[in-house]
């Protein structure tokens, strides 16, 4: 029963798989064994065929050969316009990726998927420009021929002789919907090639002797029909998979990386191995001491050696040590690797003093393991060259240093023989300012010299005949050569040591550079802190400049640089090409920019900060041609994972902490409602049972009743007026501080125009206008504040007795402008005082005409005068009355004259 | 000259009752529009003397209604608009509207808006010829020719700018200008400094204009949109 259940990882795997080929669109290859058996004919035929179906296909790029029936297939199918590159004089033609990505057909043809695209272009390869179109959802019809398969690369080339430089990777072609083999009887294509249907005349003889022989073809087109067969044996794997019925071996297959050329032929070997065994795959690099001198040459090949394992599907780690044999059989022994494959130039690396080979080590110190060793005929042509060491530093302190160890040495030797000790001891003390000087000195040569030095200097002082070079005794020259060769070993041990050090130190540093990025995170407050440690750890590690964009709304935002010394040298890292890269590297989630594929020319790599399919930035790293490597690279992602991590945390609380200001205004928009309901009932009471009374028996009432049920009429949707323009400056305040349309606005203008709206009753009060200056200006939404003045105003009238006194004075203290609104009525209790300013609090004094109130007026000049960034305040007023006062932010006006 | 004409354009039977008997008892002639379509129709077949128009209409954008009677007429039109619209308003002024009403608006304030454009064009009609050289304005005479500038009989002195203002607004008479427009026309720049230096110049010219600063006889401020030259 067990065995029935599939797995549910297995099903989830699955369903998203099946989820993503919904959204993406379905490649179809059409899959040839050499050039001229007809694939791109094939392709037009079937474009065609589609066309016919009603699908909308465009024909986005077709090699221009010149055979006339595939050129007479073109006829009758939209044709996009290549892209003209101009590059070093001569004159290009590329496929069109954005124009096509914009014309956005249901099916496109795109000629030859292992073409390496131009310089300019985005991608290197063309299969990354497909693999952009089958992400955009577009179908994509292709060709390719068989020797441009990674994996087949060297077979092919072991056949027809010719390295092809152009390769796609295996994985393009596995996941490819549909593969259609065009297959052709090899004898016939040499027919066609006869008739001159594949190349020109001359052309057609040139490779009728190279590459079209017989042989070759038939070999040719063993390995294309069996790829494709295997093709189908994955695609059911899959599916067996996914149904659960299938098993994977616990077969760990190890290949070791190295800078050698041949390494790539035993990466290819052991990737075919891990297939055919199906079993996990891992490549090892072990970082020895030399890394830091190998040359510029082998670290290039290091680093595509390093991208083909990884294409090939290798997971790549990498390993710290100078035991290169020992390194490989404890990261075997300890991750359960089955079996191992090296290469036999692998074996040769070590040469000092014969030292077993490396698989002879391996052997020993794995004894359970499988070795396989791939022959290799390229070997004598290769060794591990070094690069031309760092020109010799000349350091006058590390002279100074060895010469006086020498004396110093050659002095005390001297008191022991003057002492009488036995020469041995002087040896002692000679190798012993070898050992020193090899620890306290820079480089090697010093304490090579010191040991030929000291040598010398011995036979000179020590032997006999004494202050001369000779020496009688038979036996010296072996005490010399013993000599020599202890201070030596001994020099470079201490030297290797020191190294070492030097290097595990690095290591620790990176190290914790990381657990810092780690701690430092989890006290991060807020996005801003969260991309300023990331970067500024990043810029520690690397000692580059880094970019960091962040995404706000969906969108990549404006970046922020960190540079890495004090002085910001003005490089032009946000140009508009390089957002370009971010924002490419934002929309694809993919890597991007130098020393990638894709977009290499910009001057930064850019990377992804996300977690899963969620980009929360792009970081750029300002990488100077210069290649990270993969230890580097693995600490690099670590942080920017961690970075994500720690956006993702921000955001989810961000989005926690919105959900809960929502609620809040949920809430008190509620309240208001429930208030307003509650206060809006009285005056529409008032005015619908007057205007009531006045319809149906108007002329039972006398004129001086009908004088004041109109009165009320008016005064009660007066009020309901006033109601109405505080709720409407509500809304706006609760939308938020960015719908205030600021602008500077004269106080004066401004309360004259609030006074004309001032209630009617105010004629029973006597309202005072001071100024201190005659142009007070002040940064407000005119609307807002006029709305504030009334609101106090009219609380003012409205508390206090008929005939009272109001003033409004108007300062400017410093860079603020000051609003005094007193009177002179009978003043606002303390405890009154403190709730004044809150929602929906209410005045319950007794005074005779006061009137319901919404409550609702000074709570909103408080939130309105907050929102300019003042402040309102109530206090007494002397003797009596009470005074409110608030502030804006005063303007100050350059005057254009 | 006869009872004036004016065409009432809003889609609200309540306020345009109000309206329409508003106008009947002081004796205005009138044309109702419920409708964009219906308000330029009216417009073309009457030739009103005024529009009163509502900017929220249920066919076309009341701007669009401007722009268009402004293709062919200079007839005066009043805006009557909700106040949440200010932005609103101050587009329909851009556009060609002489002035505006914010609802909820008072049966006398509606009858002031009224007279002030009708005196504005009795006067233009009456004063044809003269007015290209010396514009008058109750005590307020404007000498282009010398530019000089008189209140009764003494005569003010202006910095050039606030000279400019004035004979804006003195050509302007009657008609509401944005603060755009004015900044436009004075220093060909909508900038927003310049608008804070306008309300000053304004300030300070009213000051040398008005014998009483609280009450705006000449120059009316309206806050957040711009200034207007009242005829007298």
């Amino acid at each position: 029963m067990e065995d029935l259940r599939a797995d549910p990882e297995e099903i989830l795997k699955k369903i998203s798989e099946e989820t993503k080929s919904e959204k993406e669109g379905h490649l179809k290859i059409f899959f040839g064994y050499a050039a001229g058996v007809g694939k791109t004919y094939t392709m037009l035929k079937a474009a065609h065929a589609a066309k016919r179906q009603g699908i909308d296909v465009v024909v986005g790029y077709v090699e221009p050969h010149t055979r006339p029936q595939t050129t007479a297939l073109l006829g009758g199918l939209e044709c996009m316009a290549p892209l003209s590159l101009e590059h070093k004089g001569i004159c290009l033609k590329e496929f069109d990726l954005d124009a096509a990505i914009s014309r956005k057909p249901q099916l496109i043809l795109v000629d030859e998927l292992a073409h390496t695209n131009a310089e300019a272009c985005r991608h290197t390869k063309r299969y990354q420009d497909i693999l952009e179109l089958l992400k955009a959802g577009i179908d994509v019809y292709t060709t390719v021929n068989v020797q441009h398969i990674e994996s087949l690369n060297d077979i092919v080339a072991s056949i027809t002789g010719v390295m092809v430089r152009e390769r796609i990777p295996d994985r393009i072609f596995d996941q490819a919907h549909q593969v259609e083999l065009v297959d052709i009887e090899p004898t016939d294509l040499i027919e066609r090639l006869h008739e001159g249907k594949i190349y020109k005349e001359t052309q057609a003889k040139k490779a009728l002797g190279n590459f079209f022989s017989v042989e070759n073809l038939v070999a040719l087109r063993e390995i294309a029909l069996r790829r494709c067969a295997d093709r189908v044996n994955k695609v059911a794997e899959k599916a067996k998979v996914a149904q659960g019925s299938t098993y994977y071996t616990d077969e760990h297959i190890l290949v070791c990386l190295s800078s050698s050329p041949s390494n790539s032929k035993i990466i290819r070997t052991a990737a075919r191995m891990a297939y055919a065994f199906r079993g996990n795959f891992t490549a090892l690099f072990v970082e020895t001491p030399d890394f830091a001198v190998m040359s510029e040459e082998n670290r290039k090949r290091l680093r595509s050696n390093v991208a083909l394992a990884e294409q090939l599907g290798a997971a790549i780690e990498t390993v710290y040590g100078d035991d290169v044999a020992f390194q490989i059989a404890e990261f075997a022994r300890l991750s359960g690797v089955s079996k191992i494959v090296v290469g036999r130039n692998n074996a040769k690396r070590k040469y000092v003093f014969g030292k077993p080979s490396l698989t002879e080590k391996l052997t020993s110190s794995a004894p359970n393991l499988d070795v396989y060793i791939i022959p290799d005929q390229e070997i004598s042509r290769y060794k591990p060259k070094r690069a031309k060491r760092s020109p010799f530093r000349f350091m006058l302190s590390d002279l100074i240093k060895s010469i006086a160890l020498l004396v110093l040495a050659t002095l005390i030797g001297y008191a022991f023989y003057q002492l009488g000790f036995s020469e041995a001891n002087i040896i002692t003390v000679y190798i012993l300012s070898v050992l020193i000087t090899a620890i306290i000195t820079s480089e090697r040569l010093y304490s090579l010299v010191s040991s030929v030095i000291s040598v010398l200097t011995f036979n000179f002082f020590f032997t006999v005949p004494r202050f001369s070079l000779n020496a009688y005794d038979g036996g010296y020259p072996v005490t010399f050569l013993i000599m020599f060769l202890s201070a030596f070993l001994t020099g470079t041990l201490a030297a290797k040591i020191k190294q070492n050090a030097k290097q595990s130190a690095q290591t620790a540093y990176r190290t914790k550079v990381l657990l810092e990025t780690n701690q430092l995170l989890q006290k991060a407050k807020d996005k801003r802190d969260i991309v300023s440690i990331t970067s500024s750890q990043l810029t520690k590690l690397l000692g580059k400049d880094i970019i960091f964009y962040s995404v706000e709304n969906e969108k990549l935002g404006q970046p922020s640089v960190f540079f890495v010394g004090e002085e910001e040298i003005p490089k032009n890292y946000t140009s508009e090409n390089e957002k370009a890269v971010a924002e490419w590297v934002f929309k694809n989630n993919k890597h991007a920019g130098a020393t990638t594929n894709t977009l290499g020319s910009a001057q930064c790599l850019y990377l992804a900060v996300r977690v899963n399919t969620a980009v929360y930035g792009v970081v750029g790293i300002a990488i100077g041609g210069e290649p990270l490597d993969s230890f580097e690279n693995s600490v690099v992602l670590s942080i920017i994972g961690e970075c994500a991590l720690a956006l993702e945390n921000q955001k989810v609380s961000y989005d926690r902490e919105q959900a809960a200001i929502l609620a809040k205004n949920e809430q008190l928009r509620a309240n208001l409602l429930r208030s307003i309901s509650h206060d809006l009932r009285t005056p529409l009471t008032s005015i619908s049972g007057n205007a009531g009374i006045l319809l149906s028996n108007e002329a039972a009432i006398d004129e001086q009743k009908r004088k004041i049920l109109y009165t009320d009429i008016y005064d009660d949707s007066l009020w309901l007026i006033n109601l109405v323009e505080n709720l409407l400056s509500v809304t706006r305040i609760e939308d938020g501080s960015m719908n205030l349309k600021m602008s500077a606005e004269l106080m004066e203008e401004v309360v004259a125009e609030a006074l004309s709206h001032i209630h009617r009753k105010s004629v029973e009060h006597k309202i005072v206008v001071q100024q201190s200056d005659d142009f007070i200006m002040a940064k407000m939404d005119a609307r807002l504040i006029i709305q504030v003045i009334i609101n106090i105003v009219d609380n003012a009238i409205k508390y206090t007795p008929a005939d009272s006194e109001i003033i409004i004075a108007i300062s400017k203290v410093k860079d603020k402008v000051v609003v005094e609104i007193s009177d002179n009525g009978n003043g606002i209790s303390e405890e009154a005082k403190a709730k004044i300013f809150e929602m929906f609090y209410t005045a319950t004094t007794t005074i005779a005409d006061s009137r319901r109130s919404l409550g609702l007026g000074l709570a909103l000049c408080k939130s309105i005068i907050t929102a300019h960034g003042g402040t309102i305040s109530v206090r007494d007023n002397i003797p009596n009355g009470t005074v409110f006062s608030f502030t804006l932010p005063a303007e100050e006006v350059t005057l254009h004259e | 000259m006869n009872k004036p004409l004016v065409l009432v354009v809003e889609d609200d039977v309540a306020v345009r009752n109000l309206i329409s008997t508003t106008l009947e008892t002081h004796d205005y002639r009138f044309h109702t529009a419920p409708t964009g379509q219906a308000a330029i129709l009216e417009a073309v077949s009457y030739n009103p003397d005024v529009v009163l128009l509502d900017l929220g209409l249920p066919d076309i954008d009341g701007i669009d209604i401007i722009r268009r009677i402004r293709s062919w007429s200079q007839m005066p039109i009043i805006v009557i608009s909700a106040r949440s619209e200010d932005t609103d308003k101050i587009d329909a002024l851009d556009a060609g509207a002489d002035d505006y009403l914010t609802k909820p608006f008072s049966v006398e304030e509606l009858l002031a808006r009224l007279r002030v454009t009708f005196r504005r064009l009795n006067y233009s009609a009456s004063a044809t010829g003269s007015e290209k050289v010396v514009y008058t304005n109750g005590e307020l005479k404007i000498d282009y020719a010398a530019g000089c500038v008189f209140m009764g009989d003494a005569e003010l002195h202006l910095t050039p700018i606030e000279y400019k203002l004035l004979c804006l607004l003195a050509k302007n008479t009657g008609k509401v200008l944005t603060h755009t427009f004015i900044t436009r026309e004075i220093w060909g720049s909508a900038w927003e400094n310049n608008v804070a230096s306008l309300r000053v110049f304004m300030a300070t010219l009213r000051k040398k204009i008005e014998s009483n600063t609280t009450t705006q006889k000449y120059i009316q401020t309206h806050v957040g949109v711009g200034y207007r030259m009242l005829r007298v």
